[in-house]
């Protein structure tokens, strides 16, 4: 930060995205920084130290989520079923994207449906607007083939890829679910369904019991692991994903349990284009701007002169 | 929502400069947050790391701001690993926080009394909220406050000298703090504690109702505690005609309106709708929270 308050990043930060230039390859994600202002409320947080902001998952109509309790802490990370509460797309496009400061930073849609009508809807939508990139979070159950989820059938996640992919010519990101067999294959056939790149991983299934009261501590039962546990497991996956997307230049972003820049740095190293940093916010605000000075600090001991150079740079055992 | 949130929560990161033990595992703590303390307002709350090795942080309401000192005070009761590992911090020691977040109170001036329902580690917003507008230059408020705990009070009770009209005779004692600056206050419990009334806080507050009917009318309640105390204070006005704010509890991961994870249902003017807990409150009217 340079003395008038105004950011300054390290210019070998700067990277590309699906032909976007971002600032940093650090990326807000979706569902932990509300619809893009939430965090600059604290001072000393600002939108211009990352990337891109991935904004709350957004459906058709609004929808008021799931019951408390919606969050829980568990050991290394949490659990949550926050039930996609959002205002619905018409609302998104029309009052809040007008109010976002594109000036700052990349902004990036996170398109959700229960069927795959409602996910072109959306997708329509965020294309007629001024919003950067869509992101498709295809992890949402699909209502008409008995709530099982899009993302853990590969035949699906490519059905879905598709339509959206017919109705809009923003860059195109399918969000992988880890909560499948074979990572990879599902990746490809997103590629070859459209997706201009891939978000690895969203998060996993889990649940936690109050033992006293007999009962689950999450409302929906079942939430989403995210945080520090689940990061060995992304890292694999963003490996995984990375053998075959590299061969359609096709970028990642990589996910799940990024904490500092070390973290960042292997997710980097493992695939990833750019690295997303959710969970990590609730620890510590200012997270961004520590992982960028570490990866600065990494680049400078290494004599290399672009974060660039660190993508996929992970040699043999 | 624009830019006008801006820069409006501050990250202190001060050393405790005191800490009072009290029966039950409660605690009174100091921390030096000159930021926190500079903006703070009765019912708003910080977002506490209690120890590295729990990263995520805990809400906590205010209790006390001293502005010019520069530092907060709160008051909490440890309910596990979070607050065991807070109350473990040594004098000297460094805490980290996120605040002043949420709304806070706003006492309607054109309300004659202030009536304040404090149980259990909802008593902290009732005192920062009581000293507040005894203290407040502009306004004559006549704030009369109620306190409920089932620990032992975390404050030296006295026998109080200010009379209250219709409050059961075995509630003598009072909030020394309060009284001092002359503001009555009267305590319940269902245990049998000196001078404490044995029985619900919202006895009190209904009984002190019941015996100034001249006031009924012009009184507000304000309340903070656990659930069923919030449900009976909602029920008591409704009952008496009158306006209650709550400051409400929930699970927390973000604090500052990111995640949606402390949402709850408001019933306002256009219907059911979620609000954060964090930022849109975690003060509420009443009849926003409970249907009557
Ligand atoms: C706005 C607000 C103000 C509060 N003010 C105070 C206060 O002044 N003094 C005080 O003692 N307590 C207060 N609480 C409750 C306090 O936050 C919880 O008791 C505390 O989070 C428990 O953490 P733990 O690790 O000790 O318990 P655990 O039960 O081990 O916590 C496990 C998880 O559940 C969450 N949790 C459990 N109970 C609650 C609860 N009642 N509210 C929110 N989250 C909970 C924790 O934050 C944590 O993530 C307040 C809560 C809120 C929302
Ligand atoms: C509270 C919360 C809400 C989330 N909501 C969404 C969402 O609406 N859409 C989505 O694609 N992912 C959502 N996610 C998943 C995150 O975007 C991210 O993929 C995941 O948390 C893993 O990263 P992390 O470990 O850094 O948090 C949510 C995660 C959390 C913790
Ligand atoms: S705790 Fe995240 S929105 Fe309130």
């Amino acid at each position: 930060m340079v003395a008038d308050g105004s950011n300054k990043l390290d210019p070998r930060l700067t990277t590309e995205f699906c032909g976007l230039p971002l600032a940093s390859p650090t990326v807000l994600l979706s569902g932990c920084v509300g619809f893009g202002e939430e965090y600059t409320r604290i001072e000393g947080f600002s939108n211009t130290d990352v990337g891109a902001i991935c904004l709350k998952g957004t459906t058709g109509k609004l929808r008021h989520g799931n019951s408390p309790h919606r969050v829980y802490e568990t050991p290394d990370g949490m659990l949550n079923a926050i039930g996609l509460q959002n205002p619905g797309v018409d609302t998104v496009v029309d009052t809040i994207l007008p109010d976002l400061d594109f000036s700052e930073t990349r902004f990036i849609a996170n398109a959700c449906g229960s069927t795959i009508e409602e996910y072109v809807y959306v997708t329509k939508r965020f294309n007629d607007s001024n919003i950067d990139a869509i992101e498709i979070n295809i992890s949402c159950p699909n209502v008409k083939e008995g709530g099982v989820s899009f993302g853990n059938d590969p035949d699906m996640s490519a059905r879905v890829v598709e339509a959206c992919r017919n109705v809009t010519t923003k860059p195109l990101i399918a969000k992988l679910s880890p909560n499948q067999t074979d990572i990879a294959y599902n990746a490809s056939r997103c590629i070859e369904a459209g997706a201009d790149s891939l978000a690895v991983i969203n998060t996993m299934m889990g649940m936690a019991i109050d033992i006293e009261k007999r009962r689950p501590i999450i409302g929906n039962v079942q939430g989403g692991l995210s945080g520090p546990a689940i990061k060995p497991i992304a890292l694999l996956k963003v490996k995984q994903v990375y053998e075959v997307a590299r061969k359609h230049n096709v970028p990642i972003i990589g996910q799940g349990g990024i904490c500092n820049a070390t973290d960042a740095i292997e997710f980097l190293l493992a695939g990833a284009t750019t690295v997303g940093i959710g969970t990590a916010l609730f620890y510590d605000p200012l997270v961004c701007i520590d992982i960028n000075r570490g990866i600065g600090d990494y680049l400078t001991q290494h004599k290399m002169a672009s974060v660039r150079q660190l993508i996929g740079a992970l040699e043999s055992p | 929502m624009g830019k006008e949130n801006r820069n409006t929560i501050f990250i202190d990161e001060g050393q405790v400069h005191a800490i009072r033990e009290f029966p039950d595992q409660q605690y009174i703590m100091r921390i030096e947050a000159p930021k926190v303390a500079a903006a703070a307002r009765p019912g708003s709350f910080v977002h506490v790391r209690c120890d590295p090795k729990i990263p995520m942080r805990r809400p906590i309401s205010l209790m006390r701001a001293n502005a010019d000192a520069g530092w907060v005070e709160i008051y909490f009761k440890v309910v596990g690993d979070g607050l065991a590992a807070l109350s473990d911090t040594a004098i000297g020691e460094c805490v980290n926080m996120l605040g002043p977040i949420g709304n806070g109170f706003s006492p309607n001036p054109e309300s004659k009394t202030q009536l304040m329902i404090g149980g259990g580690v909802g008593i902290p917003p009732m005192l920062f909220l009581a000293e507040h507008l005894n203290s407040d230059p502009n306004y004559d408020w006549s704030p009369v406050v109620f306190m409920g705990s089932e620990s032992p009070f975390p404050f030296d009770l006295k026998a109080s000298k200010i009379a209250l009209n219709g409050i059961p005779s075995d509630a003598t004692g009072c909030l020394p703090e309060m009284e001092d600056c002359g503001i009555p206050s009267r305590l319940a419990s269902q245990q049998s504690y000196e001078g404490a009334h044995k029985g619900f806080v919202t006895d009190l507050a209904a009984a002190w109702l019941l015996a100034n009917p001249e006031l009924q009318a012009s009184t507000e309640i304000f309340a903070c505690g656990p659930e069923q105390m919030l449900h009976a204070a909602a029920k008591l006005a409704s009952e008496f005609g009158i306006d209650a704010q709550l400051c409400l509890e929930e699970y927390m991961a973000c604090a500052v309106g990111g995640c949606a994870g402390c949402a709850v249902e408001v019933h306002g003017p256009n219907g059911a709708s979620m609000k954060r807990v964090c930022v849109d409150g975690p003060v509420f009217k009443a009849r926003e929270i409970y249907l009557q």
